[in-house]
């Protein structure tokens, strides 16, 4: 404690810092992000590189850089020649997409009834929803398969999306109920006075105000469903029918794995998430905590 | 309105897109569906063969499908009963006793075999009770590597202890696979399985191998802890640094960059004149669904995948050792130096077993001789322990009860609760309750239907599974008795290795470890992050949440590979600032450390960002007072900045051990279990009885239930006590 | 220092003067100045009230005592310890924020014995001072429950009790009031002057509204654009406004300012402008040479509660007026001067504002010594 006070830097307010101080904050911060994007480097340094084998060095620099093991990802087509890469890439965007907005779009009804309706059966419901976060999947996906199955919607690109979508319900929803909730809802009183509906006042007031929130929300639908691969492989049965994790999932393989292969697809399956949280930073740390604070 | 209009344009797109996804091509008249998980070359010559079929069909639509190899044996399973699988499909001969068992595979129309076109051995694999199952494509087997110059053409070693015979690592060999090692056993004349289908790695022979296997490994002749691509990186960088000698399949061929020259041949005797050693041989074969769309197509692909002129393509181009005779007549094939080296070994291969019993062997070998090599137990005491494992995995089903009792009880609890919604009905008080509950309802009805039907019945069919045994298709009802069984340990010590309770044990561990250090790093950098006027925030606080951005399956395999023993970096680092290198997945501490380190690096930065929006709202002139009133920064964090980040981060700390709790990715594809399977937890437990030990279903859904009750049961306890508090 | 900081902190408060000498902070990035040079010294036992604008640099002024923010240079001495470098919690100062800053996850007692916990005072030390302040701030009732459920009125009371159990030698409160409703807020404030009394501590407090100022203070600074522009005890601040600045801050309705002239009459200076020509007393004049000033641009100040009613024509003081506020005991009457001279604000006492119409001219007269003069450059006053 004594130590504390001696080098103190006020992390409250400005004036009051010492250079030493500021250096170990930067230092930590350094250390901190390095061993963050270590791993990162050394998935790059692969993919970058040559060879499909790993080699042992400390740093992430690939040994002979080339693109080769892009080309070779990017550049995969089928036997009838149609070019599988991008198929898979549109099978993985349109389904993530479309996942974060049918994901979102059952959750945010449903998250603004729990925020300011009183029902029955509420309490129990909430409940249930937060339970089936942890049942494991192990146990779900042949019944998955059977019920897709009765619906006629196995390997198509929709039937994958409502099981995602629907798999991304719960945390939506809990979600998207505490930022309703942190709304004030005077907000919507005066809507209502003014002459809107209970519904108009959901959708011309309400929404808008979480409209932050709900971008969050939906960014992760779509990470989930962008990342998700087990699903995807038992579910869908056509080549141009997966998605982008299911054909890397391929480049591992019973006897060793193409590893500079799997590489290179990493790298592309992350940038697009990567890009998106560069632009979104700001409202994830608002969008994830949004009325977080009460009393 | 831009919004508006931006809205309406997306609902648009996303309603022609709907149509497309709903669309289906109708089914053409002659359909053929292919299935492999063939990659690269052999893929490649494959899709060459189906080419030349169409060509000569032009009547009929071929689809193939190159599915990834984990995801093969469960995709067949869920998708043939259902006829949704392929007509034709690719795998190897020892899944097809399984197969059979499970009515995924029918027996091969007598008319299409040709039994001259083949090698006898190699339709006596694919042929269960004598009937073929399959036509046998290609072989599998290991065969010994040479590299020149150290083995110029002519000069082999003749055996094993002559190769092994001089200074630096002379052989590239996963010593610790039950597979690999099945040479060295059946050398020293044992077996894993014997004539009658028992588990037989328990005497004498396999005692003298493993023995033979740990010195060469201790005196480093072997590396240790050997992987695929660690063969391949030695073999390919040759001596003094890698090895001129390897023991591997065909896939390493694959693997190697051009320009090296080698040749491959039998694996030599363990002693010159000494008994050879068999590998395992796996015939790869062609196999035909139950009901094919259309049986006569599918034997026509069958005929036209095993005739010689597309065997001649599949060993060209694909590399593959072709089981068609008639293909061996050709110079480019039987001189081709590699293809010849492993149809030699592979004429002294044994065929593997196609039996239950030799998949229920895998593990419990390959973890007892995993053990003997790390120097753990002595042979004779990792046998005794494979072989209470095998039992347990190969224990018979439990015994079908009577299903009256539970549907009686079902019965009457719907009775019950029909009378209290009868009841509950005509009580006044609950019915303008329900009335003015009415408004809500529809803003919730679409998702509870939704969620019911993919979340909630799944879940139920999923828990309702876990009272039956047996296979899929012949599921009996057994009552408890899987409960039973997990919580008596299957009649094992309580908390030997890999009970529920041990297993328990490590997950609880592996949980508090995760959430702590989540919290813990996620606080901290938060609270570096929130220091006003800090310089480069904005380029910290992107970087430091990658690893969120990044796949967690791809996160585990990168740190899997980080910690391996010779090529991983984490080593690499230890050796440059002057640590010995550690073998981190063979023992425990070590192995659940790296499993530990990967998931908080995967978890920090949710943590760190819900941290930080939760700062935000902590009132700066609260700190202040704080500070005014004498509170250093040490008592400042502890005394009002955590106490008020506590009711915030409760949600999302609770939230995040329930995801750790069955964090399955990282255990899984990190350490995979080891060593010895004791860095499992309930999760990969269940998936593993699932998935890779006889499709044990029940069994793992009991483990899915019994995790799904702990986990609510702990959450409401936590609950009542916060309401109490 | 910090070894005896744990003694001293418990302490009864002693001789705390605070001296503060060439203050000034200028905040990084923004490059903005927002103290620019401030002396002050504050008496031991006084109760010293900043006052002035949003952004004139009170609050910061009074961070910078509490050891919130640094100067950038210059010195503060509280008693005989130069203070300027330590951290707030060697300093042995409390502090009442705007927003109470209460610790919401303790209760009432729980915050009070905060500051004394962190110093390692004993319970029974801790329970003593509790007991002792509870009462006189009302708490008692309260002691064992969350700020979030007392009223306004309750946090701010358990602001002040935190600062009070201290016993520091500084007590500091930054706009403590402005958060109460307008009756709360005369209470408190009554309360507050009593406490300094019986405490006989030195106080620094801060506020924007100039009634808490008047009221309050032994000793008024008035802050204006990181300068002080005038320090002393509040009527001498009141009656003599050394600049054009604090005439206009304090007085309700502010004071008029008119463009004038001085000139000449016989012996008297008057100030001449459109619809004015009033005397000046000699006292609002600089000393040395008064006839001198003659012909001098000048700003005239007068209050307008210090115009009256006069039958004297031409007028001294010509309203045109086309608004009467009536207040019951008092009216507001707003024109202008002459034809269109400068806006003019009058009080009339009691119900002299009935008794006029709706709109038309008023003519005023003003006491000499009522006229204030400021040069219309500098806005200082003429005289010194």
């Amino acid at each position: 404690m004594a130590k504390a006070s001696k080098n103190q830097t006020m992390d409250e307010t400005g004036g009051r810092r010492s250079l030493l101080g500021e250096a170990l904050v930067h230092l930590a911060l350094v250390v901190a992000t390095a061993a963050a994007l270590y791993p990162v480097l050394w998935v790059m340094s692969l993919a970058f590189s040559s060879s499909q084998a790993p080699s042992a060095r400390v740093l992430p620099w690939p040994e002979a850089p080339s693109l080769d093991q892009f080309r070779a990802v990017v550049g995969t087509h089928d036997a009838a020649g149609r070019w599988l890469f991008g198929r898979q890439l549109f099978n993985s965007l349109s389904v993530s997409i479309a996942t974060a907005v049918v994901g979102v779009g059952i959750a945010t009804p449903a998250a603004y009834a729990l925020a300011r309706f009183r029902f029955l059966g509420k309490e129990r419901g909430v409940w249930l929803l937060m339970a089936t976060q942890m049942f494991p999947g192990v146990a779900t996906l042949v019944p998955l398969y059977l019920i897709l199955q009765g619906l006629h919607l196995l390997d198509s690109r929709a039937g994958l999306v409502l099981v995602y979508a629907t798999t991304s319900v719960p945390f939506c929803v809990m979600q998207l109920r505490s930022s309703f909730e942190a709304i004030p809802v005077d907000l919507e009183e005066a809507a209502m006075v003014d002459g809107a509906s209970r519904f108009q006042a959901f959708r011309m007031v309400a929404l808008p105000a979480a409209r932050p929130a709900i971008a969050v929300t939906a960014l992760f639908a779509f990470m989930g469903a962008w990342n998700e691969f087990i699903l995807a492989a038992t579910l869908m049965s056509r080549a141009e029918s997966f998605t982008l994790p299911v054909a890397l999932q391929r480049y591992v393989g019973e006897h060793g794995a193409a590893w500079g292969h799997f590489a290179a697809g990493a790298l592309i399956v992350s940038i697009p998430v990567m890009a998106i949280f560069y632009l979104a930073q700001r409202h994830i740390v608002s969008g994830l905590t949004s009325g977080g604070v009460k009393g | 309105m831009k919004l508006r209009s931006a809205l309406a344009a997306l609902l648009a797109v996303m309603g022609a897109l709907l149509v497309a996804l709903v669309t289906r091509r109708a089914d053409a008249a002659r359909t053929l569906v292919v299935w492999h998980a063939y990659r690269d070359a052999e893929e490649r010559a494959l899709d060459k063969v189906l080419a030349d079929f169409r060509a000569a069909h032009p009547d009929a639509v071929v689809e193939s499908l190159a599915i990834p190899f984990d995801a093969y044996a469960s995709k067949l399973e869920a998708a043939i009963p259902h006829g949704h699988g392929p007509d034709v499909f690719i795998d190897a001969h020892e899944r097809l006793g399984d197969y059979r068992a499970r009515g995924l595979v029918a027996p091969i129309d007598p008319a299409l075999v040709d039994r001259a076109a083949f090698d006898a051995s190699a339709l006596e694999a694919v042929s269960l009770d004598g009937k073929p199952y399959a036509l046998p494509l290609a072989l599998k087997c290991l065969a010994l590597y040479l590299r020149a110059p150290t083995w110029p053409e002519g000069k082999s070693p003749a055996s094993l202890d002559e190769l092994l015979n001089g200074p630096g690592v002379r052989l590239a060999y996963e010593a610790s696979g039950a597979y690999t090692h099945a040479p060295l056993l059946h050398a020293f004349g044992g077996r894993i399985l014997d004539d009658k289908g028992r588990y037989a790695f328990a005497d004498g022979p396999a005692v003298d191998s493993l023995t033979w296997v740990a010195a060469a490994v201790s005196r480093g002749a072997i590396p240790e802890e050997a992987s695929g691509a660690l063969v391949t990186q030695m073999f390919s960088s040759g001596s003094p640094s890698g090895a001129d000698a390897a023991i591997s399949g065909p896939w390493l061929a694959a693997d190697l960059p051009k320009g090296i020259a080698y040749r491959v041949v039998p694996i030599p005797p363990v002693r010159a004149g000494g008994p050879k050693p068999r590998p395992f041989l796996t015939v790869e074969g062609a196999m035909i669904a139950p009901k094919p769309r259309d049986a006569a197509l599918a034997g026509e692909m069958l005929k036209f995948l095993v005739a010689t002129p597309s065997a001649l393509v599949r060993a060209r181009e694909g590399r593959q050792v072709v089981a068609s005779r008639d293909a061996w007549t050709d110079p480019s094939v039987a001189n081709d130096p590699l293809l010849r080296g492993f149809a030699e070994a592979a004429r002294d291969a044994m065929p593997m077993p196609t039996s239950a019993a030799m998949r229920a062997a895998w593990e419990p070998t390959s973890r007892a001789i995993q053990k003997v090599l790390r120097g753990d137990v002595a042979p004779r005491a990792a046998m005794d322990e494979a072989a209470h494992r095998y039992a347990d995995v190969t224990r018979p089903l439990p015994r079908p009860a009577d299903p009256r009792f539970p549907l009686l009880l079902l019965g009457l609890v719907g009775l019950f609760a029909a009378f209290r919604a009868v009841r509950a009905a005509r009580d006044p008080v609950f019915r303008a309750e329900a009335r003015a509950s009415l408004p809500a309802y529809a803003y919730v009805t679409h998702a509870v239907i939704i969620v019911t039907l993919l979340v909630a019945v799944p879940l139920v069919i999923g828990a309702a599974t876990s009272f039956f045994a047996g296979r899929a298709g012949s599921l009996s009802y057994v009552g408890l008795a899987n409960y039973v069984e997990i919580l008596t340990a299957r009649g094992g010590p309580i908390f030997a290795s890999g009970s529920f309770y041990a297993v328990l044990a490590v997950t609880i561990l592996w949980t508090v470890c995760n959430v702590t250090l989540h919290l813990a790093l996620g606080v901290a950098l938060a609270l570096l992050l929130a220091r006003p006027a800090l310089r480069l925030r904005g380029v910290y606080r992107v970087l430091l949440i990658v690893p969120w951005a990044v796949p967690s399956y791809v996160s585990a395999l990168a740190w899997k590979g980080m910690f391996h023993r010779q090529l991983g970096a984490v080593n690499a680092i230890l050796k440059a600032i002057g640590v010995e290198p550690v073998a981190w997945f063979s023992k425990f501490a070590t192995a659940f450390a790296a499993n530990v380190a990967t998931n908080v690096w995967l978890g920090f930065p949710f943590m760190m960002v819900v941290t930080l929006g939760a700062l935000a709202a902590i009132p700066r002139e609260v700190l202040e007072a704080a500070e005014v009133d004498g509170a250093t920064r040490w008592q400042r964090f502890w005394r009002v900045t955590f106490p008020l980040l506590r009711p915030t981060l409760a949600p999302s700390v609770v939230l995040g051990a329930v995801w750790t709790f069955n964090m399955f990715n990282v255990v899984f594809l990190v350490s995979g279990g080891e060593p010895d399977g004791r860095t499992e937890i309930l999760v990969s437990e269940a998936y593993r009885w699932a998935f890779t030990r006889q499709a044990q279903y029940g069994y793992a859904s009991a483990y899915a239930v019994l995790i799904f009750l702990l986990l609510v049961v702990t959450t409401r306890l936590i609950r009542a006590q916060k309401e109490a508090a | 220092m910090s070894a005896c900081a744990a003694a001293c902190m418990l302490r009864a408060p002693g001789m705390a003067s605070v001296t503060i000498r060439q203050i000034r902070k200028t905040y990084p990035g923004t490059g903005l100045t927002i103290l620019k040079g401030i002396d002050l010294e504050i008496p031991d036992g006084s109760l010293t009230v900043l006052v002035g604008p949003s952004g004139c640099g009170k609050s910061t002024l009074l961070r910078t005592l509490a050891g919130l923010e640094r100067p950038d240079s210059g010195e503060i001495r509280i008693g005989d310890r130069d203070v300027t470098r330590l951290e707030p919690r060697d300093r042995d100062v409390a502090m009442v924020f705007q927003s109470y800053a209460l610790y919401p996850h303790l209760t009432v007692r729980e915050n009070l014995a905060f500051g004394l916990k962190l110093r390692g005072a004993p319970q029974s030390e801790i329970d003593a001072r509790i007991a002792e302040v509870a009462p006189q701030l009302k708490l008692e009732a309260f002691l064992d429950r969350l700020p979030r459920a007392l009223s306004g009125g309750q946090r701010q009371r358990v602001a002040m009790g935190r600062a009070i159990v201290r016993r520091p030698s500084l007590f500091l409160f930054d706009e403590p009031l402005s958060n109460l409703d307008a009756a709360l807020r005369g209470e408190v404030r009554v309360e507050i002057r009593r406490l300094h009394d019986r405490l006989g501590a030195t106080m620094v407090y801060v506020t924007h509204d100039q009634v808490e100022a008047m009221t309050l203070a032994d000793q008024l600074v008035v802050l204006n654009g990181g300068v002080i522009e005038q320090a002393g005890p509040p009527l001498e601040v009141y009656a003599r406004p050394k600049t054009r600045f604090v005439a206009s801050f304090l007085g309700m309705p502010p004071m008029n300012f008119v463009d004038a002239t001085l000139e000449r009459v016989g012996s008297a200076v008057r100030a001449r402008g459109k619809g004015l020509d009033v005397e000046v007393a000699r006292a609002r004049l600089p000393k040395a040479d008064a006839p001198s000033e003659a012909g001098r641009a000048v700003v005239v100040g007068i209050r307008p509660q210090d115009v009256k009613t006069t039958d004297r024509a031409p007028a001294p003081v010509d309203l045109r007026f086309e608004l009467v506020e009536g207040l019951g005991f008092e009216s507001h009457v707003h024109g202008k001067l002459g034809e269109d001279g400068a806006p003019f604000v009058a009080r009339l006492e009691g119900d002299e504002g009935r008794r006029i119409p709706k709109w038309g001219k008023l003519a005023l007269e003003v006491a000499p010594a009522d006229v204030h003069v400021f040069d219309r450059e500098t806005g200082r006053a003429l005289a010194e």
